[in-house]
Formats: structure tokens, sequence, C-alpha cells
């Protein structure tokens, strides 16, 4: 796993993927940090996270869309498959790549959290739950970018699917009350208000399991179709 | 070394592959032939345990590749067709994620990856980005991932393809080169390199085995005639009359008249006789020069054509009523053996109560026995 994991994170940061990701997210986190602060006149850092998570839904595919489809149309994914390491830690050592390059972005929103502590008092453990949330949130989504990705040797077509699906399940809840549980946003949203709830902490991590989980099978599988 | 028994690859109605067999020895150089399309990647991709196959079992060096893949796999190199890289990866890099790939330990890890970059001569570019490098040397970074950490077997799919008559020559020296450590697979449409570097060939066509030989026998085994090309001063337009002189001569042809006179004949024999002795003397005797005789050797690709040439197109109806009579054929051997392993039950059954009764008379005489003696 460990391998894998590396050689992804060497990938990341020596190819302009893991830089546009990171870039992307701070230019859009910046601009609402100044319509936030400015315009709105709020001082408040964890509310910053309700416009991250709306950027997070659109810049996902940018880590996860080419984890095996670009492996699939370079032919590269026969070297990985017919290595001794098993599927499971190909697909663990890429998502925990992902995780990481989440880990990096939010270690630089907190350049935030200190400009606000200059002019205000802003709540640290707010921030924390918020910045723990935002990372849960992150881990659903790669797992599900991932399990995309693993579908198709077209990028485009594992962004596309990416992105539908999560707008898809941001604008669940507007059809039927009920269906507010399939949606992380609203789900996150608990976060940012200081609240650490068991109950979302769970369906993140389920949701990330059960895509890592299907990632694998798909795999699986295709080694007896292809 | 490699076992590959009854194996076939279905998709849906197609087979990609058909009920195959073969056998590969330690240390033998393997060439598969076959046209496009034949079940050469396909083949190899189910040894290396990229696809599994839809019947049948594939044994390498003892161990079944569906039971511990991860075993066999550490006993492969592969080389896919294509020659895929990580592009954003320096040689060195790209061979050491390879070696972490095959769980080389950390220790052994920089003199397995030194190695295979000496041994593919990439000393010189090992810190420059495999997308820079020519295709050659793409080529030879492909080849020196699959040799890192010196595995027994080497599968190389195509490993010629896309380059020129140079670097063919220089991958075909290296290759020769792996003879000593390695058994080694590759598969080619060039006959003639499978012809030099191979001991034995494996041709496939429409996803079956078609012949399984050595590159020698294969040409000699599909030689039905021999052609000897003579070039000869023939000023009175006699040198057709050694075709009565000499009762093996099938036919003659003249194939050219050259500027200087000559005249370029073709003469084809049986294939078991030699008659260029007596070309060259009955020549002679008719007063004719001879400038040149040459007989024309028979090559692996006369050999290819001719089995591939001479396979029967099936049509959908006769490999429809093949997989019936196959079907049928199993169901008859199932019946057969339920009907066996009943009677054997039933036999069991018989002598296990004849045993019983044998033992239950033991007894009965041991007690009348005691009885008597009290």
């Amino acid at each position: 796993m460990f391998a894998v994991f590396k050689k992804e994170i060497k990938s990341y940061l020596l190819s302009p993927i893991g830089y546009i990701f990171i870039g992307l997210f701070l230019i859009m986190f910046s601009t609402f940090f100044f319509l936030t602060i400015f315009q709105s006149q709020v001082l408040n850092f964890e509310y910053l996270f309700y416009n991250g998570a709306t950027i997070l839904t659109f810049i996902t595919p940018v880590l996860t869309m080419r984890m095996f489809s670009e492996e699939r149309k370079n032919g590269t994914e026969q070297l990985v498959m017919t290595s001794p390491r098993s599927i499971t830690s190909v697909v663990l050592g890429k998502f925990l790549a992902a995780a990481v390059m989440i880990l990096i972005t939010e270690a630089f929103t907190l350049m935030y959290f200190f400009i606000l502590k200059y002019f205000g008092e802003p709540s640290l453990t707010v921030a924390l739950s918020t910045l723990f949330g935002f990372f849960l949130l992150s881990l659903a989504y790669i797992s599900f970018g991932m399990f995309a990705s693993s579908l198709t040797e077209n990028q485009i077509i594992a962004c596309v699917l990416t992105i539908g699906v999560f707008i898809v399940m941001w604008f669940l809840p507007g059809f039927n009350e009920n269906l507010a549980m399939f949606s992380l946003i609203q789900m996150f949203d608990k976060f940012p208000t200081g609240v650490i709830s068991i109950s979302e902490i769970i369906t993140f991590v389920s949701f990330a399991v059960l895509f890592i989980l299907l990632t694998i099978v798909v795999l699986q599988r295709r080694k007896s179709v292809k | 070394m490699i076992e590959v028994k009854n194996v076939t690859k279905r998709y849906g109605k197609f087979y990609a592959v058909r009920n195959i067999n073969f056998e590969i020895k330690e240390g033998e150089i393997v060439g598969f032939l076959g046209r496009n399309g034949a079940g050469k990647s396909t083949t190899m991709n189910m040894i290396t345990g990229f696809i599994e196959p839809t019947e049948g079992e594939i044994i390498v060096d003892g161990i079944d590749i569906d039971r511990k893949p991860k075993k066999v796999k550490k006993l492969i190199g592969y080389m896919p067709e294509g020659v895929p890289l990580y592009y954003d990866l320096t040689v060195k890099e790209f061979i050491n994620y390879m070696a972490d790939l095959k769980l080389i330990k950390h220790k052994e890890k920089k003199a397995a990856v030194e190695k295979a970059i000496a041994e593919t001569g990439l000393e010189k570019v090992q810190n420059k980005l495999t997308k820079n490098l020519s295709r050659g040397f793409k080529q030879r970074v492909s080849l020196a991932g699959a040799i890192v950490g010196n595995p027994k077997i080497l599968i190389l799919d195509e490993p010629t393809v896309g380059l020129d008559p140079k670097q063919v020559i220089e991958i075909r020296e290296l290759i020769k080169s792996f003879r000593k450590n390695h058994t080694v697979i590759l598969s080619s449409h060039i006959l003639s390199e499978v012809s030099q570097i191979c001991e034995k060939v494996i041709i496939i066509d429409k996803g079956e085995i078609v012949a399984i030989d050595t590159p020698e026998n294969l040409e000699k085994d599909t030689e039905e005639t021999q052609k000897i090309e003579v070039n000869v001063e023939d000023t009175n337009n006699k040198f057709l009359d050694i075709k009565t002189a000499i009762n093996s001569i099938k036919d003659i042809k003249l194939l050219e008249t050259k500027t200087d006179g000559s005249k370029v004949y073709e003469i084809e024999t049986g294939a078991e006789v030699d008659i260029r002795k007596d070309i060259f003397s009955e020549c002679t005797k008719l007063g004719i020069a001879v400038l040149e005789l040459k007989k024309q050797e028979s090559s692996l690709e006369d050999a290819f054509i001719k089995i591939v040439q001479d396979r029967p197109e099936y049509s959908e109806k006769e490999i429809a009523k093949m997989q019936y009579d196959k079907e049928i054929e199993e169901l008859r051997q199932e019946e057969a053996e339920k009907k066996e392993r009943k009677e054997f039950k039933k036999q069991a059954k018989k002598e296990e109560k004849a045993r019983k009764k044998a033992s239950k008379a033991e007894k009965k005489d041991l007690k009348s026995e005691k009885g008597g003696d009290k």
C-alpha cells in the first residue's frame, strides 16, 4: 500500500494536478472569504466551509478522475495488476494519497483562521470540528470519485459522473425531506456549528468504506470479464 | 515451469482462446506466433494473472495461479504490449516503483534496480523523465521494469514492435542475453525474429494452438518441395534437356534472362532429394556453363502461412455443433462418473456388511468356544 501511496503523492506533486487542485480551492475559498468578510461583514471562520463544501463538490474530480481511468487508458494498469500487490492495497494507496492532498489543502485554510484571529476571536474548537467534518466529507467524496474512475477509461466521463452524482445528492432533500439522509452536504452542515455528531461520522465513514469496497469489486471483476 | 491445461477464455459466445494446452520448460525461450487477434496477448495475460481463464488451469512452477496468484506473480516479469510507462516519473523512479510493486525487500531494492538499469543499458538516461525518451529507450525501460528483481519467468508482449532496425537488433540481443537466467515467453508478428531468438514456437490461430515445435522442425515439416535456382550460360538452349536426364526433377521454369545473355531457371524437386551435384554434372555434359547454383531455403514464414492457411474456416453452425458435442460428451462423462460412484458405494456397503457379518460370526464362535470350555 505504501508503495502505491508514495508513487501517487509523487504524481500529484510532480505534475500540475496537485497544484491545480490546491490552487483552485484556495482561489475560490479566498473569493468567498473576501465576500463574507468585507461584504457580509461576518467574522466567522467555520461559515466559510459551507462554501468550501460547495467548492469541493466541483473540484474533487481533479484529484480522482485520473486514478484508475488514466492507468487503464495508458496500459499501466497491467503493470499494477500483474504485480504481487493486492488490489486492496492499490486502492487504499490511491485513496490515502488523495486524502493527504485534502489534508494539505485544509492546512492552507488555517491561514484564514489566523487572519481572523488577528482581528477577532474565532473559536478554535469549532474551527477544528469544522475541519474534521470537512475532512470526513472529503473522504466520502474521494471514495465516490475513485469508484467512478474505476468504471471507465475516459477521465471526462469519470469527472462528469462524479459531479453529477454529487449535485443530485445535494438537491435530494428538495424533492423529499426523507432523502436528506443521502445529502452529504446537508450532513456536513452540523460540523460548523461545533456539533460532532456520531451518526454523521458513521454515515461519512460508511459511505467512504462502501465505495472503496465497490472499487475493489469493480477491479476484481474486471479480471474475469475483461 | 509453465503448464497450461485446457484453458479457454470466452467473452459471451466469442472464444478468444479455446481449449489450449502446452508446457514450457525451465530456461526455454518460447515464441508465440499468430495473426492479430489470434489470442497471443490473451494467453499471455492469463499466464500473468491479469485476466482469468473461463475454464482450465495454469500452473507456474508447480503453483496454480488461481489458488495462489501472489506467489505466481512474484515469479513473473511482464512487459505489456505498447510499452506502458508512467510518464511523470524518471527512469530510475519508474524501475524503483516496479521493484516496490514486486515486493522486493528494501535492503535488496537498490542493488536490484541498479542491476536492471545496467543490464538494459539505461545508465545514461536513468534520471531523465520517461516521456522524453526515444521509443527504443522506452522499450528498454519497460524491459528493465520486467527484469527487476530477477524473476524466473519473463513474458514479453511484442517487445520489438515500433522500433527501427538498429533498435530491433539491440533489443533482440538483450533478450538473447536473458536466456541464461530466465525462462522467456515472447510474442511477435516478425517471424524471422522468432526463428532467430526462440528455441520453441507456438503458433496460435483463431484462439487455438495449431503447432508447437522448434522453428527448424516447423520449416522442415511444411516443406513439400525443394527449389533450386540456377544461373547458366546456355547458348544452345539445351538446359531443359536435363529434365529427362534427372528423374527427380518435377518442373523447370525460366525466371529471367539477364543482360549478359545468361538465364536463371528455377528447378523444383521433392523435398528429400538433393540434386545439386547431378545438375552440375549434367550441365557439364551438355556443355552448359553454370554461373550460380543455390538452394532456396524455406523460412518459418512459409511454414506459418502454410499451417495457418491449411486450417479450416469454421462457420457459426459448426462452432455451435462443436460446442454442443463437447457439452454432450461432458454430460456423458458426468453420468458415467455418477454411475461409477454409485457402484463404488454399493460395493463398499456390501463389503462393510460382509465384514460385520464375519465379525459377528467370529464373536459367536468365540462365545461358543468359551461356553464349551466352561
